[in-house]
């Protein structure tokens, strides 16, 4: 499928000039993929914009291969990807040259200290000789790599080894970084600091972030955006907020005391309510208590509810506008998507 | 936080191109490879050759400087004992034995200051050749063997391995600067063991000479030297990277690069022996060993005629001593129909015609298609592979 922008992609100057293709680091119009008879990738259509998108999904749904097309390192059968307006597989030395990845496998080249690696990322990504070795500290300070980058990589923790990836990938000053399990093998310190990393990279210098994780905390903590991709299609793509907050706004209300009473109030005063299923992560309601949701209907209904809690003599501990944990989003999108895939392999002949 | 950590800055310096991608990648290398104690003993070794014919070239420039070149000519004729300048011995003796070539009888009665210049610098560049092809064809092909397989085996699967074609392949890297950086590697190793240590005994030779001009009558050599280094380099670099690229344990590349070499020398060895069985009588035309009946028969009278005490030799000593030398000298004229099949075995004929001494296109062009094919097919098999993983 020809990208329609293919004809103006090529011209000198095209991305500066049209505002869509320097807004939109990365495009991707159905694209698919097919390995023999699997298809890994099934008309994905997505846009990456500026900030930190998370990229989620099981194993297998294809989120190694949706990343490596859009490093261009794959053949697509169909569809085309467009990174700052260039075709990754036509222009992969300038669309590299944009980019920084740090791969979810550990990668070293044996032999080398962590500082060689980091400028060795930087001489292979052009940046000369002095240069490079002089930036690959800057990185490494900044990643608080310490002493520790003057061992081998193949002896340095995994920890170690992730700072040590994340820097090479960042040394050459990319546009875009793409990052597969970022917080893997750190410790929660660790976590929280580069998390924080990501975060300036993203608000402070304007990189486009595409972090692809199974850690859905870190993408609820860090991303603007998800994409949630199962079988090799997107089944959700949004804003966080957009996903985590119901479209009817709600409410919140933890509690101690006749909680089924008021939600029996509530709804004969036409305030719809019911009973919150905790999520598992969640602290276990205390004992006589519990929470309810109830619609958002403007200061009137809070002020009602409050009445109606005090007046059955429930405790109020807590009114805060409802949302949804990312992980319930995930898990009940790939519910909907295995049943949607049964259907459809019911619907087949 | 460190006192120097100035957070995150941007970069926007200029970019280097992909010529600095191909040095940087074979530069690493290098240096992870020499870390290896048995490559930098190995390299080490593989100069040591170089000592044994530097002598040689010693010698002859003091024979010609002495004006013995004559004297040795004799002594060749009459089937005298040269191992007294080494190496340089069996190839004077046959350089200069041989009745009939003009400047060689010229050269032979040519003292220093006596004229006939022109006839010793044609020997001198005759000489100078065949030692010179000796040196790359025997010591310095069974080294590059012993190089290569310390060095190459691990430097495709040791990226697919630990993962490093990542590194690579997720920046601006591509398959070419890849491959040509891993060639550069054995490269300049390859050079390093044979370009080298040869253009330093051209240079030595020149050192030793009565004149500086000997440099300008033989300015061909080293243009020769750099032409059979590549020659020697290309297939067999390829040919090692292509075993190391088709798997992730260095153990069985490196096993495939020695058991193919050992494998065609076995083989090249058998039909060539087979070939000598089936010779009909002494006088066999085409003698692929390199062992020519006709001068056993000659050495074998002589030595009955002449006895030890007049200076004949042996047949057998003299036989195995030309076992090796004549072929990689190129003195021995058969045709070795067999050396396609192994790939020391073309490398010396190529080398043999780089260097001006085997001219017979029935020779020259079995082992020259062979290593084209090894060539190729070796290229094919690095460009599909090194990038394999990625496109999984």
């Amino acid at each position: 499928m020809a990208h329609p922008a293919d004809a103006t992609a090529r011209a000198p100057g095209w991305a500066a000039t049209h505002p869509s293709a320097a807004q939109m680091p990365v495009e991707v119009r159905g694209v698919i993929k097919r390995y023999g008879r699997r298809t890994v990738l099934d008309r994905v259509t997505l846009d990456v914009p500026p900030g930190i998108t998370g990229l989620v999904g099981p194993n297998g749904a294809g989120k190694s291969t949706l990343v490596r097309a859009i490093l261009g390192l794959v053949h697509l059968t169909e569809g085309s990807v467009r990174v700052f307006g260039l075709d990754p597989r036509r222009r992969s030395r300038m669309v590299r040259q944009m980019m920084g990845v740090v791969p979810e496998d550990e990668c070293s080249i044996p032999g080398l200290s962590g500082v060689e690696m980091v400028r060795y990322a930087a001489r292979l990504s052009g940046l000369p000789g002095t240069e490079a070795l002089r930036r690959a500290h800057e990185v490494l300070d900044w990643c608080d790599a310490g002493q520790e980058r003057y061992r081998a990589v193949e002896t340095l923790s995994v920890g170690m080894r992730q700072k040590i990836s994340f820097a090479a990938a960042i040394v050459h000053d990319p546009r875009m970084v793409i990052l597969d399990e970022p917080t893997n093998g750190l410790d929660p310190i660790e976590r929280r600091a580069m998390l924080g990393r990501l975060t300036t990279l993203a608000r402070d210098h304007g990189k486009t972030i595409l972090i692809s994780t199974h850690v859905l905390p870190d993408v609820q903590s860090v991303c603007d955006r998800v994409v949630v991709l199962a079988g090799g299609r997107v089944r959700l793509a949004g804003t966080i907020r957009e996903l985590t907050h119901p479209a009817i706004p709600e409410e919140r209300l933890e509690g101690i005391g006749p909680i089924d009473a008021l939600i029996g109030r509530l709804t004969a005063r036409g305030i719809p309510a019911r009973r919150a299923i905790p999520s598992p992560s969640e602290l276990p309601a205390p004992p006589g208590g519990g929470t309810i949701l109830f619609q958002s209907q403007g200061a009137e209904a809070l002020r009602a509810v409050w009445v109606e809690a005090a007046d059955l003599g429930v405790t109020v501990r807590s009114l805060e506008p409802a949302h949804r944990p990312l992980e319930e989003v995930f898990i009940d999108t790939l519910r909907a998507a295995a049943i949607a895939d049964g259907e459809s392999h019911d619907a087949a002949p | 936080m460190p006192l120097h950590d100035v957070g995150y800055r941007p970069w926007q310096g200029v970019r280097t191109g992909p010529a600095s991608t191909v040095a940087v990648i074979a530069t690493t290398g290098i240096r992870l490879a020499w870390t290896s104690r048995w490559l930098r003993r190995a390299v080490f070794f593989a100069w040591s050759p170089a000592l044994l014919f530097a002598g040689s070239f010693f010698a002859f420039e003091q024979a010609a400087d002495e004006g013995r070149l004559g004297a040795l000519r004799n002594t060749a004729r009459s089937g005298g004992d040269l191992d007294g300048v080494g190496i340089l011995g069996s190839i004077l003796a046959e350089t200069l034995g041989k009745p009939g070539q003009g400047s060689v009888e010229q050269a032979g009665g040519t003292g220093p200051g006596h004229g006939g210049a022109n006839a010793v610098d044609q020997t001198r560049r005759t000489v100078w050749s065949r030692l010179l092809l000796a040196f790359m064809r025997v010591p310095q092909a069974v080294l590059l063997a012993v190089v290569i397989g310390l060095v190459a085996p691990s430097l495709i699967s040791r990226d697919l391995r630990a993962k490093a074609w990542l590194i690579y392949f997720t920046r601006p890297v591509g398959k070419l600067e890849y491959i040509l950086g891993k060639m550069l590697i054995l490269g300049l190793l390859v050079a390093t063991i044979t370009m080298l240590p040869a253009l330093a005994l051209w240079l030595m030779g020149v050192g030793v000479s009565p004149s500086i001009w000997v440099a300008v009558t033989t300015w061909d050599l080293p243009v020769r030297i750099i032409v059979a280094s590549l020659a020697l380099a290309v297939p067999m670099v390829l040919m090692s990277l292509a075993y190391s690229s088709v798997t992730a344990e260095s153990r069985i590349a490196s096993f495939a690069w020695f058991a193919t070499w050992a494998a065609c020398w076995i083989a090249h060895t058998t039909l060539s022996t087979a070939d000598l069985m089936r010779a009909d009588d002494s006088s066999g035309v085409a003698v692929a060993a390199g062992v020519d009946f006709s001068d056993f028969d000659s050495r074998m009278d002589e030595f009955l005629e002449q006895g030890p005490r007049r200076g004949g030799r042996p047949p057998g000593r003299n036989l195995r001593q030309f076992r090796w030398l004549s072929k990689a000298a190129g003195l021995d004229t058969t045709i070795d129909r067999w050396a396609w099949l192994s790939p020391y075995h073309s490398l010396g004929v190529i080398q043999s015609w780089i260097f001006g001494i085997e001219t017979r296109w029935q020779a020259v062009f079995p082992p020259l298609l062979s290593l084209t094919l090894v060539s190729v097919v070796s290229a094919v098999v690095l460009w599909w592979r090194v990038d394999a993983p990625a496109r999984a």
